[in-house]
């Protein structure tokens, strides 16, 4: 059985190119969410064993909709998709309760790596 | 990567931000909004990750420093001026450029492109220095604040030293440090860390760094957990040999003097930074804690008796307490109105100048400190207002010589205190408002009956407040498009505030907005209408009494009721929640509204107390009446009513 996944980013593009390195690796992406109250809903609807979270969405950005899915399920394993220069506001995706991170343009090894951490976890 | 595969998409969505961003950037051109900023913000954002996802270098990083400053716009640093905006096109175009150069070349050279500018960090001030006309990139100086001094390690009477070294291609290596931290945490107690936490997230921050841990776990235990967090180098342990108490003692002091010493040596060390959300969540907490204090202190009166005594007496200084937090926790939410004021010069002078004017402008109590939320919310209505006067209000120098007034006109904006109110003036002393010409619409509107020929400053601004209407015969680029005085007015109420207006033919106008110092947390009489429980502003209370049906006079149109030497109209509240009325004792409020009085009918009165205000949406279609809603202590919600639109 293959592990599921969401993935939130208000990109298409963006979302295209994770759901295709993720998929490569055996994972099901069951839903995506191109706004932080998408994403909300759709972790309550599918609870995925994986979300990937970009940071800048509209209609509630990412890690208000980190907060919020922490919130309802502690156990939650999200990876924030950062891209340069945002370390501050990946400092506070994590106190929030992101697990771990990556950043653009995506390496297929390193987001393998990082999604292997927040599933070991 | 199928470079191929994602061009084609990536030309087609970025295509679709950069036009999206002409297009807001045309919107914020002529309305400066928070909205449009962050929407610039978040466009080009996306552009940027996608840019990055792709390689595109170039434009990556033209769209990282064109982000960078809207980040700065979006929080205040930068204000909005035409520079701003010309700059922003420009860097858009050279974006646009850059994206037809990288899909043609990828591997075009970057150097003519880079900039000197650093991403803000902490304590840093960032000043516009230069702007390249060629590329349109903006060069800023930076000025770092001292480098506090590495705190030394403390060496604990018992623990080890936990050296880590990350990758050195490790990403955004603070963070990643940090999750290094929590990885160690979850084996012990974390005493210090060298460089301490505060520079991880420092430009350069190397990914070398020390943490000393207290910890029962060996050695491998610590490596393995550190080494799990990723992009770890190298891992070594040192365990420090066991030291007397007093040695930490020691070292523990002199940590701290030193520290007394770095912040004694800085003496700009008295405000610091709080980020907005912070107080945002302090002020729902207060809110909460203002709600429970509240019933605690119900709840200790109606138990007191001799053995509770000290219960109430603590529920007291309970109470005590939380007053004081709740009023520390607004006044740090406090900031001088003169943020919102200084936007405005320049925008007058370009408006003046535009209309041909010559206008004096003038700004008093820029000193004078409102809710920050209040703050975004005065901005557009005050320019609306300011606006109007220079458009409407103020007349040509030829104008004005011939009516024998000094050619330059002044434009006042002011702010003053008022008890727990702010009142916000737009004044000019221009031809004021043509009161037979408003009649003359009001009446065409239905809006005035046909016999009025004389109408009050109140009447005046309830005809000009009515939705769409408008006396400017052409509508002007400027303050056409139906932003007229309904706006502001209904802005105005939505804050809780009220508008009110004085204005004398020929010689000017004043339009005043009155708003609360803040806004949420405020004080409300509690009544019952038909069972249910609605707050009254207490600040428009004017008294309460027993509904006595021998005060009623009898007129013509509608009941009043005189009350001492003054007639008030009644207003029997549940005809207006369309209930039926009772013929059981009733309470009135006498309520003031713009100066306007109005005797309210209710069923009960309850008590007078401090709410905690959230915000409400009415359903669509359904009447305006109120402006918010509340939890009371016993958890039933109340409606706030917007006197305003109910009277």
């Amino acid at each position: 059985m293959s592990r599921t996944v969401l993935i939130c980013d208000d990109a298409l593009f963006m979302r295209t190119m994770v759901g295709d390195i993720l998929q490569q690796a055996g994972f099901e992406v069951v839903g995506e969410a191109e706004t932080g109250v998408q994403a909300v809903e759709k972790y309550r609807q599918l609870r995925p064993d994986l979300v990937t979270m970009d940071i800048v969405m509209p209609d509630m950005g990412g890690i208000d909709a980190v907060r919020e899915i922490t919130k309802q399920d502690p156990s939650a394993r999200i990876l924030m998709c950062s891209a340069m220069g945002q370390q501050a506001l990946v400092v506070e995706a994590i106190q929030a309760g992101a697990k771990d991170f990556v950043v653009k343009p995506f390496q297929p090894s390193r987001v393998l790596e990082a999604v292997t951490r927040v599933l070991a976890a | 990567m199928d470079q191929a595969r994602y061009a084609e998409l990536f030309r087609t969505e970025a295509g679709e931000h950069l036009d999206a961003l002409d297009t807001t950037l045309l919107d914020f051109e002529t309305e400066p909004h928070d909205a449009h900023v962050a929407t610039l913000f978040r466009s080009m954002h996306t552009v940027k990750g996608m840019a990055a996802a792709m390689g595109y270098r170039a434009v990556e990083r033209i769209a990282h420093d064109l982000e960078s400053l809207l980040d700065r716009v979006r929080s205040g640093e930068v204000g909005a001026h035409d520079v701003l905006v010309t700059r922003l096109f420009a860097g858009t175009a050279n974006l646009r450029t850059a994206v037809e150069t990288a899909m043609r070349s990828p591997d075009e050279p970057t150097e003519r492109l880079t900039t000197t500018a650093s991403s803000p960090v902490d304590g840093t001030r960032i000043e516009i220095a230069e702007i390249d006309p060629l590329t349109g990139f903006i060069t800023v100086a930076v000025s770092e604040p001292d480098s506090a001094q590495p705190t030394r390690l403390s060496t604990a009477t018992e623990g080890c030293v936990v050296h880590v070294r990350l990758t050195a291609d490790c990403p955004l290596k603070g963070v990643r440090a940090m999750l290094v931290l929590a990885r160690l945490e979850s084996l012990g107690a974390v005493r210090s860390t060298d460089p301490p936490q505060s520079r991880w997230n420092d430009e350069h921050f190397d990914g070398v760094f020390a943490v000393t841990v207290l910890s029962a776990a060996s050695a491998d235990v610590i490596e393995t957990a550190a080494r799990a967090a990723g992009d770890v180098a190298r891992v070594t342990v040192h365990t420090l040999p066991s030291k007397a108490a007093t040695n930490a003692a020691t070292n523990a002091a002199t940590n701290a003097a030193t520290n007394a010493a770095t912040n004694a040596a800085d003496p700009t060390l008295t405000t610091v930074r709080v980020e907005r959300k912070r107080l945002d969540s302090l002020l729902d907490l207060v809110g909460e804690l203002v709600v429970t204090r509240d019933r605690l202190l119900r709840i200790a009166e109606e138990s007191d008796t001799s053995s509770t005594r000290v219960l109430t007496r603590v529920a007291h200084d309970t109470a005590r307490l939380i007053s004081a937090v709740q009023d520390e926790v607004l006044q740090a939410r406090l900031v001088p109105i003169g943020q919102v004021f200084e936007r405005f010069p320049r925008l007058v002078r370009d408006i003046a100048r535009d209309l041909g004017k010559d206008v004096r402008f003038v700004i008093e109590g820029r000193e004078i400190e409102l809710d920050r939320s209040l703050l975004d919310a005065i901005g557009d209505p005050l320019m609306h207002l300011l606006r109007n006067a220079l458009d409407h209000g103020l007349e040509d120098p030829e104008t004005r010589r011939a009516a024998g007034k000094s050619p330059t006109g002044t434009l006042t904006i002011r702010a003053v205190r008022d008890r727990a109110a702010v009142v916000l003036q737009v004044e000019d002393d221009g031809r004021g408002i043509d009161r037979l010409a408003i009649l003359r619409r009001a009446h065409q509107h239905g809006l005035v009956s046909p016999g009025i020929t004389q109408i009050t400053d109140e009447d005046l601004l309830q005809v000009l407040a009515h939705p769409g209407f408008s006396t400017a015969r052409a509508v002007t680029a400027i303050s056409g498009r139906g932003v007229g005085v309904d706006v502001v007015a209904t802005r105005v109420r939505s804050l809780g505030g009220t508008l009110a207006l004085e204005t004398l033919e020929g010689e000017g106008s004043v339009f005043s907005l009155r708003v609360p110092v803040t806004l949420a947390i405020m004080r409300a009489l509690l009544v019952v209408v038909d069972g249910l429980t609605y707050a009254l502003p207490a600040a428009h209370v004017i008294e309460a009494l027993e509904f006595d049906p021998r005060l009623l006079v009898p007129t013509t149109d509608y009941e009043s009721i005189t009350l001492r030497d003054e007639v008030l109209p009644v207003l029997h509240v549940r005809e207006r929640f369309h209930r039926p009325r009772r013929e059981a004792e009733s309470h009135v409020v006498v309520v003031e509204v713009a100066g306007r009085r109005t005797a309210l009918v209710v069923d009960a009165l309850i008590a007078q107390l401090d709410i905690v205000v959230k915000p409400y949406q009415a359903v669509k279609g359904s009447a305006q009446w109120f402006s918010g809603a509340t939890v009371l202590g016993d958890g039933t919600p109340a409606l706030i009513v917007d006197l305003g639109s109910l009277t």
